[in-house]
Protein backbone atom coordinates (compact mmCIF):
# COMPACT_ATOMS: atom_id res chain seq x y z
CA UNK A 1 0.00 0.00 0.00
CA UNK A 2 1.20 3.26 -0.95
CA UNK A 3 1.22 4.95 2.47
CA UNK A 4 1.36 9.71 2.08
CA UNK A 5 1.63 11.92 4.64
CA UNK A 6 -0.84 15.12 4.42
CA UNK A 7 -1.76 17.95 6.18
CA UNK A 8 -5.33 19.51 6.26
CA UNK A 9 -6.26 21.52 3.48
CA UNK A 10 -4.13 19.47 1.27
CA UNK A 11 -4.93 16.57 -0.89
CA UNK A 12 -3.96 13.56 -3.35
CA UNK A 13 -5.43 13.20 -7.16
CA UNK A 14 -5.80 9.80 -8.23
CA UNK A 15 -5.69 9.01 -11.64
CA UNK A 16 -7.16 12.39 -13.72
CA UNK A 17 -10.39 12.44 -12.13
CA UNK A 18 -10.46 11.48 -8.15
CA UNK A 19 -9.31 14.34 -5.87
CA UNK A 20 -9.68 13.22 -2.31
CA UNK A 21 -8.67 16.32 0.37
CA UNK A 22 -7.98 16.19 4.28
CA UNK A 23 -10.66 18.91 5.27
CA UNK A 24 -10.02 18.56 9.04
CA UNK A 25 -8.15 16.55 11.86
CA UNK A 26 -11.01 16.29 14.83
CA UNK A 27 -11.31 14.35 17.94
CA UNK A 28 -9.59 10.96 16.52
CA UNK A 29 -11.41 11.72 13.54
CA UNK A 30 -10.22 12.84 9.61
CA UNK A 31 -12.65 14.60 7.87
CA UNK A 32 -12.21 13.86 4.05
CA UNK A 33 -13.55 15.16 0.70
CA UNK A 34 -13.66 13.23 -2.38
CA UNK A 35 -14.29 14.92 -5.75
CA UNK A 36 -15.15 11.55 -8.43
CA UNK A 37 -16.93 11.28 -11.12
CA UNK A 38 -21.26 10.79 -10.54
CA UNK A 39 -20.24 6.84 -11.46
CA UNK A 40 -17.62 6.17 -9.30
CA UNK A 41 -18.62 3.95 -6.28
CA UNK A 42 -17.55 5.37 -3.28
CA UNK A 43 -18.38 3.61 0.13
CA UNK A 44 -17.12 3.05 3.57
CA UNK A 45 -15.28 0.32 3.68
CA UNK A 46 -16.62 -1.43 6.68
CA UNK A 47 -20.09 -1.11 4.98
CA UNK A 48 -18.89 -2.36 1.63
CA UNK A 49 -17.24 -5.52 3.25
CA UNK A 50 -20.46 -6.08 5.66
CA UNK A 51 -22.60 -6.41 2.21
CA UNK A 52 -20.08 -8.48 0.78
CA UNK A 53 -19.95 -10.83 3.44
CA UNK A 54 -23.86 -11.05 4.17
CA UNK A 55 -24.05 -11.88 0.37
CA UNK A 56 -21.67 -14.83 0.37
CA UNK A 57 -23.26 -15.73 4.09
CA UNK A 58 -27.30 -15.23 2.01
CA UNK A 59 -25.68 -17.86 -0.90
CA UNK A 60 -24.38 -20.21 1.26
CA UNK A 61 -27.57 -20.20 3.88
CA UNK A 62 -30.32 -21.94 1.69
CA UNK A 63 -31.29 -25.09 0.00
CA UNK A 64 -34.10 -25.91 -1.55
CA UNK A 65 -36.30 -27.89 0.99
CA UNK A 66 -35.95 -24.55 3.36
CA UNK A 67 -37.34 -22.89 0.42
CA UNK A 68 -40.73 -24.88 0.04
CA UNK A 69 -40.74 -24.96 3.73
CA UNK A 70 -40.52 -20.86 4.17
CA UNK A 71 -42.67 -20.11 1.25
CA UNK A 72 -45.61 -22.04 2.99
CA UNK A 73 -44.80 -20.70 6.08
CA UNK A 74 -44.73 -17.08 4.41
CA UNK A 75 -47.56 -16.72 2.32
CA UNK A 76 -49.88 -15.83 5.58
CA UNK A 77 -46.93 -13.51 6.41
CA UNK A 78 -47.09 -11.05 4.14
CA UNK A 79 -48.80 -7.62 3.71
CA UNK A 80 -50.31 -7.72 0.10
CA UNK A 81 -51.60 -10.64 -1.05
CA UNK B 1 -30.12 -23.22 -24.91
CA UNK B 2 -27.22 -23.27 -22.45
CA UNK B 3 -26.56 -25.78 -19.69
CA UNK B 4 -25.00 -24.93 -15.84
CA UNK B 5 -24.00 -27.47 -13.07
CA UNK B 6 -25.38 -26.08 -9.97
CA UNK B 7 -25.40 -27.14 -6.23
CA UNK B 8 -28.96 -27.88 -7.50
CA UNK B 9 -27.83 -29.73 -9.99
CA UNK B 10 -28.76 -29.22 -14.28
CA UNK B 11 -30.02 -25.99 -15.10
CA UNK B 12 -30.62 -25.40 -18.62
CA UNK B 13 -31.61 -21.77 -19.91
CA UNK B 14 -31.93 -19.99 -22.72
CA UNK B 15 -28.89 -16.85 -22.13
CA UNK B 16 -31.39 -14.01 -23.86
CA UNK B 17 -33.79 -14.73 -20.57
CA UNK B 18 -31.15 -13.34 -18.15
CA UNK B 19 -31.14 -10.83 -15.90
CA UNK B 20 -28.06 -8.51 -16.60
CA UNK B 21 -26.60 -6.73 -12.99
CA UNK B 22 -23.90 -5.05 -14.94
CA UNK B 23 -21.74 -3.68 -12.31
CA UNK B 24 -21.83 -7.52 -10.55
CA UNK B 25 -23.29 -7.66 -6.49
CA UNK B 26 -21.07 -5.46 -4.12
CA UNK B 27 -17.79 -7.21 -3.65
CA UNK B 28 -18.71 -9.56 -5.51
CA UNK B 29 -18.25 -7.58 -9.38
CA UNK B 30 -17.96 -11.18 -11.22
CA UNK B 31 -21.83 -11.80 -10.41
CA UNK B 32 -23.39 -10.31 -13.18
CA UNK B 33 -25.88 -13.02 -14.85
CA UNK B 34 -28.52 -14.72 -13.25
CA UNK B 35 -31.82 -16.77 -14.15
CA UNK B 36 -34.87 -15.95 -12.08
CA UNK B 37 -35.54 -19.45 -11.14
CA UNK B 38 -39.45 -20.98 -10.85
CA UNK B 39 -40.19 -22.29 -7.39
CA UNK B 40 -42.50 -25.30 -7.31
CA UNK B 41 -44.35 -23.34 -4.70
CA UNK B 42 -46.28 -20.10 -5.37
CA UNK B 43 -45.47 -17.65 -2.27
CA UNK B 44 -42.83 -14.18 -1.63
CA UNK B 45 -39.77 -16.20 -1.88
CA UNK B 46 -38.33 -16.68 -5.23
CA UNK B 47 -35.10 -17.54 -6.25
CA UNK B 48 -32.14 -16.64 -8.76
CA UNK B 49 -29.06 -18.66 -9.68
CA UNK B 50 -26.08 -16.88 -11.05
CA UNK B 51 -24.19 -18.04 -14.14
CA UNK B 52 -21.03 -16.50 -14.24
CA UNK B 53 -20.34 -19.07 -11.07
CA UNK B 54 -22.92 -21.26 -10.26
CA UNK B 55 -21.81 -21.49 -6.66
CA UNK B 56 -23.90 -18.31 -6.34
CA UNK B 57 -27.95 -18.89 -5.66
CA UNK B 58 -29.76 -16.26 -3.54
CA UNK B 59 -33.33 -16.32 -2.31
CA UNK B 60 -34.79 -12.91 -2.95
CA UNK B 61 -38.29 -11.60 -1.86
CA UNK B 62 -39.81 -7.90 -2.45
CA UNK B 63 -39.46 -6.74 0.69
CA UNK B 64 -42.52 -4.42 0.59
CA UNK B 65 -44.40 -7.78 1.42
CA UNK B 66 -43.10 -7.15 4.80
CA UNK B 67 -42.41 -3.76 4.99
CA UNK B 68 -44.91 -1.54 3.95
CA UNK B 69 -42.75 2.07 4.08
CA UNK B 70 -39.28 0.31 2.78
CA UNK B 71 -38.74 2.14 -0.35
CA UNK B 72 -36.02 2.78 -2.80
CA UNK B 73 -35.72 4.56 -6.25
CA UNK B 74 -33.08 4.67 -8.16
CA UNK B 75 -31.14 8.12 -8.57
CA UNK B 76 -30.03 9.78 -12.12
CA UNK B 77 -27.12 7.91 -12.42
CA UNK B 78 -28.36 4.47 -11.25
CA UNK B 79 -31.56 4.43 -13.95
CA UNK B 80 -28.84 5.28 -16.10
CA UNK B 81 -27.18 1.73 -15.30
CA UNK B 82 -30.22 0.08 -15.28
CA UNK B 83 -30.95 1.47 -18.98
CA UNK B 84 -34.21 3.03 -17.92
CA UNK B 85 -35.83 6.46 -18.15
CA UNK B 86 -37.91 8.10 -15.11
CA UNK B 87 -41.26 6.80 -16.25
CA UNK B 88 -40.12 3.47 -16.67
CA UNK B 89 -40.86 0.79 -13.57
CA UNK B 90 -37.88 -0.19 -11.07
CA UNK B 91 -38.59 -2.14 -8.01
CA UNK B 92 -36.47 -3.10 -4.92
CA UNK B 93 -35.93 -6.56 -4.34
CA UNK B 94 -34.01 -7.97 -0.91
CA UNK B 95 -31.71 -10.84 -0.66
CA UNK B 96 -32.82 -13.58 1.90
CA UNK B 97 -30.44 -15.44 4.35
CA UNK B 98 -31.99 -18.17 6.38
CA UNK B 99 -30.49 -19.01 9.56
CA UNK B 100 -30.09 -22.29 11.39
CA UNK B 101 -33.15 -22.38 13.24
CA UNK B 102 -34.97 -21.38 9.46
CA UNK B 103 -35.91 -17.98 10.44
CA UNK B 104 -35.37 -15.18 7.81
CA UNK B 105 -33.72 -12.12 7.36
CA UNK B 106 -33.67 -9.67 4.58
CA UNK B 107 -30.81 -7.54 3.44
CA UNK B 108 -32.24 -4.39 3.72
CA UNK B 109 -29.15 -2.30 4.08
CA UNK B 110 -28.05 -3.67 0.61
CA UNK B 111 -31.64 -3.90 -1.94
CA UNK B 112 -31.59 -4.91 -5.18
CA UNK B 113 -33.07 -2.59 -7.95
CA UNK B 114 -34.95 -4.68 -10.54
CA UNK B 115 -35.74 -2.71 -14.15
CA UNK B 116 -38.17 -4.71 -16.18
CA UNK B 117 -37.91 -3.11 -19.33
CA UNK B 118 -34.75 -3.55 -19.50
CA UNK B 119 -34.11 -6.85 -16.92
CA UNK B 120 -31.20 -5.45 -15.42
CA UNK B 121 -30.81 -5.53 -11.80
CA UNK B 122 -28.13 -3.91 -9.39
CA UNK B 123 -27.49 -3.99 -5.91
CA UNK B 124 -27.08 -0.31 -3.97
CA UNK B 125 -26.02 0.48 -0.17
CA UNK B 126 -28.32 2.34 1.71
CA UNK B 127 -26.82 3.87 4.67
CA UNK B 128 -29.70 4.10 6.52
CA UNK B 129 -29.06 2.97 10.44
CA UNK B 130 -32.73 1.63 10.66
CA UNK B 131 -31.24 -0.99 7.84
CA UNK B 132 -29.73 -4.06 8.63
CA UNK B 133 -28.10 -6.49 6.37
CA UNK B 134 -29.95 -9.10 8.74
CA UNK B 135 -32.91 -7.38 9.34
CA UNK B 136 -35.67 -9.88 11.23
CA UNK B 137 -39.48 -9.58 9.74
CA UNK B 138 -41.49 -7.33 12.01
CA UNK B 139 -42.84 -9.32 14.57
CA UNK B 140 -46.61 -10.80 14.63
CA UNK B 141 -48.85 -8.62 16.86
Amino acid sequence: MLVLTRKPGEGIVIGDNITIKIIELKSGSIRIGIDAPRDTKIYREEIYDRIRQENIDASASWNMADLDTLIDKLTDRTLKK
Amino acid sequence: MKTIQTRFGEVTYDPSNVLHFPEGLIGLDQLKNFIVMPSKKKGPLFWIQCVDDPDFAFVVTDPTNFFLDYLVLPDDNERQKLGIDAQDDCFVLAIVSISEDKEITLNLSGPVLYAPASNRAMQVILEDSRYDTRTPLPKVG
